[in-house]
């Protein structure tokens, strides 16, 4: 596999659109021809020999070119724009929307994230081992397009309308998500295993979110269904009990919410709608 | 002395066009009709002048001011412009046409008041009227998180609550209800006040909506208020003949803000399956409903525009100037009648301290003072003339009554001489 890697020059300023930086379009080519791939840096156009200094091979194809990013790349946004396949590793923070429209691959972060990571994602796979900003997942304001398919798996925190307009895939957020997880969600699933800030679901049409740490509570708009023993999430087994929930009815919609039992002892009142 | 009738007050977004202002010696000696807030800017206007542009706080020309301000936008890679909602429509014109030329943010104050509403329209819509629909012919009125007896005064006698109408006659054939956290003095006047948990108007406002399609609530208290209050709520709202929702900031900024404006004209369009229903904003500057209109027929968008890569750019949360400089993304600002030094986020002020600021103000404000350029501008709606919107967005024509001090022009003109020397400079 063949291994590229980039290094900033200088510490970033204004924002810079490395849509770039992608597998597909560093596979097959020489170094030189690289660094000559375009970048905007705030309103000028440069590129990436300009930005950064890199060194390595790539691979043949996509799938074995390996990007490996090292230094703070907060300011870098949009790397792994529409990838289809291979992988990119940043050693460091980066800024927003990383492997927007993805369709395939894998990109990891070992910081943090900024928001819109897999922004209308199609496919392939994105790791954050830090925290991540707000609408993971999501499409753009306006857009009603959401991640289709694949994983993103945040170890940290997640903000504010974790998998906004999402029409598939899964999300995984190890630690706490904001307000408003699956958001006019349409299919798919999330699961938040830290706590959660509330309004899950909010005008949801279909697809899965489960909450196994604390909720505030459970949006007027849903309705109690019953007690369930557990939930699956890419075939594995999550053991609960859960609360379940349909909703959003609002919107006629048909969409699950489980909610840990043990962790919200005060939506205990519902189990009077149990008989 | 001279008595210039119908003009229109330039403060907030009510833009009460009756003020009757008295003339003497090139100063306005009187006002009449307009409400304490209008009268005061009438005739207070000149106090906390500035008179000389400056570089660095050194008195320049007018020309050495605009020759810097055009050196630092043309060297900035990444520029942001701001303000706009105490100027003209032909100013901020102008402004859109340098934002573009210099590849900049260009963005307006409703991102930090009512920009949720309007990302909550473009995701939901929104049913909407005139303010005179509402005076001839609103039964029911509910002000939610918002206190126009403070912050739009005559908004309830002139517009809304207490106006008489052709077929609402005054306050005593409407009903008025408040929604807010504390007991406000509009709330002190409303039929119904309802007094809501903080940071719980988007549950209020789902279960209402559920009320109103007839759903039970099985929750007992819904953001502090019983589910029994809610229903009976819900079913006032349907049977009124023709309702109208005005809305501030304590539902744009309050805990999921555009969500909140979703939820809202959610409920608004659920209501029109019974009766008319309808919403509107209450903008606060006078004009920041026209730089909404003069960026969205411009370029597509109403706020937060980010020209940077030859193109509008549109994302409010990456685009927005708060956003830009809490990041620290931008390398020169140019303010025009707005102070962000006042009331941004420590961290935003931080970073706009650390880059060279121009800034278009007729008045000395925390931002002038942190200013690298300051050009100072005459008062627009009483040295200037122009055009603004309403809160509805109907334009009317502000009024030229004064003389500027020797030497200031509008802020239409400086940014013109600005957009001249720029264009010669980026050929």
């Amino acid at each position: 596999m063949g291994e590229i890697t980039l290094k900033p020059k200088v510490t970033f300023k204004v924002p810079i659109i490395a849509e770039t930086i992608t597998p597909d379009n560093f596979a097959g080519k020489p170094i030189e021809e690289i660094e000559k791939l375009e970048m905007w840096e705030g309103n000028r156009k440069t590129t990436l020999g300009d930005l950064f200094e890199a060194a390595g091979s790539s691979g043949e194809a996509p799938a074995d070119t390996k990007i490996i990013i090292e230094g703070d790349v907060r300011k870098v946004r949009r790397i792994g724009y529409k990838m289809t396949d291979g992988q990119i590793l940043i050693k460091g923070s980066v800024g927003m929307y990383l492997g927007e429209k993805m369709e395939g691959g894998k990109i990891i972060v070992e910081g943090d994230a900024d928001s819109w990571v897999g922004a209308g994602m199609k496919g392939g796979q994105i790791e954050i081992k830090g925290n991540a900003g707000d609408y993971v997942g999501a499409p753009y304001r306006g857009d009603t397009k959401g991640m289709k398919k694949g994983t993103i798996i945040i170890h940290g925190n997640a903000g504010n309308e974790v998998g906004c307009w999402m029409r598939g895939g899964t999300i995984i957020v190890k630690g706490n998500a904001g307000l408003f997880p699956g958001i006019h969600m349409k299919k798919g699933t999330i699961l938040v295993e830290g706590d959660c800030a509330g309004r899950c679901g909010a005008m949801m049409k279909g697809g899965k979110i489960a909450i196994l740490g604390y909720v505030p509570s459970v949006l007027p708009s849903f309705t109690f269904e019953e007690i369930k023993k557990s939930f699956k999430v890419k075939g594995e087994k999550i053991k609960g009990p859960f609360y379940l929930f349909t909703g959003d009815l609002n919107e006629n919609g048909a969409g699950k919410l489980y909610v840990s039992t043990e962790k919200n002892k005060h939506l205990q009142f519902y189990e009077k709608y149990l008989e | 002395m001279k008595t210039v009738r119908n003009v229109v007050c330039p403060f907030c977004g009510s833009l009460c066009d009756d003020i009757e202002v008295d003339i003497e010696d090139n100063r306005v000696v009187k006002v009449r009709k307009g409400c304490a807030i209008s009268a005061t800017k009438f005739t207070k206007y000149n106090e906390e002048r500035i008179y000389k542009p400056r570089i660095d706080g050194r008195e320049v020309s007018l020309e050495e001011a605009i020759n810097e301000a055009v050196e630092i936008l043309a060297n900035a890679k990444y520029p942001a412009l701001y303000g706009w909602s105490c100027t003209s429509t032909e100013a901020i014109n102008i402004g859109i046409e340098i934002a573009e030329l210099v590849g900049g943010v260009m963005d307006n104050t409703a991102s930090v008041c009512h920009g949720p509403t309007i990302l909550g329209e473009q995701d939901a819509g929104i049913s909407t009227c005139t303010l005179g629909q509402v005076k001839n012919r609103a039964e029911l009125i509910i002000y939610w998180g918002c206190n126009p007896a403070h912050a739009h005064p005559r908004h309830m006698a002139r517009y809304s609550a207490a106006s008489r109408g052709r077929f609402v006659k005054g306050r005593k054939e409407r009903t008025v209800i408040v929604v807010d956290v504390r007991k406000t003095h509009t709330a002190k006047t409303a039929d119904i006040f309802i007094q809501i948990k903080p940071n719980s108007d988007f549950e209020l406002l789902t279960a209402l909506r559920w009320a109103v399609k007839n759903g039970e609530l099985e929750q007992e208290e819904i953001a502090g208020i019983p589910a029994e209050k809610i229903e009976e709520l819900a079913d006032m709202l349907i049977s009124c003949r023709f309702g109208a929702l005005f809305f501030g900031l304590g539902l744009t900024m309050s805990a999921g803000k555009a969500r909140n404006i979703e939820a809202a004209v959610n409920l608004v369009r659920e209501l029109n399956n019974y009766t008319k229903f309808v919403m509107v904003p209450m903008r606060g500057h006078f004009n920041v409903t026209g730089a909404n209109e003069v960026m969205a027929w411009a370029t597509g968008f109403p706020f937060a525009v980010d020209f940077s890569r030859g193109y509008p750019f549109y994302n409010p949360g990456d685009t927005t100037f708060v956003d830009v400089l809490t990041r620290g993304d931008c390398d020169a600002a140019l303010i025009v009648a707005s102070d962000p030094v006042s009331g941004f986020p420590a961290e935003a002020i931080r970073n706009l301290a650390k880059i060279p600021v121009i800034t278009l103000d007729p008045h000395e404000t925390l931002t002038t003072m942190i200013s690298k350029v300051v050009i100072p501008t005459a008062v627009v709606g009483i040295e200037a003339e122009g055009s603004a919107y309403r809160m509805d967005a109907v334009p009317l024509r502000l009024k030229k009554l004064v003389e500027p001090p020797p030497g200031i022009l509008s802020d239409e003109e400086v940014l013109k001489m600005i957009l001249k020397k720029l264009k010669e400079r980026v050929k």
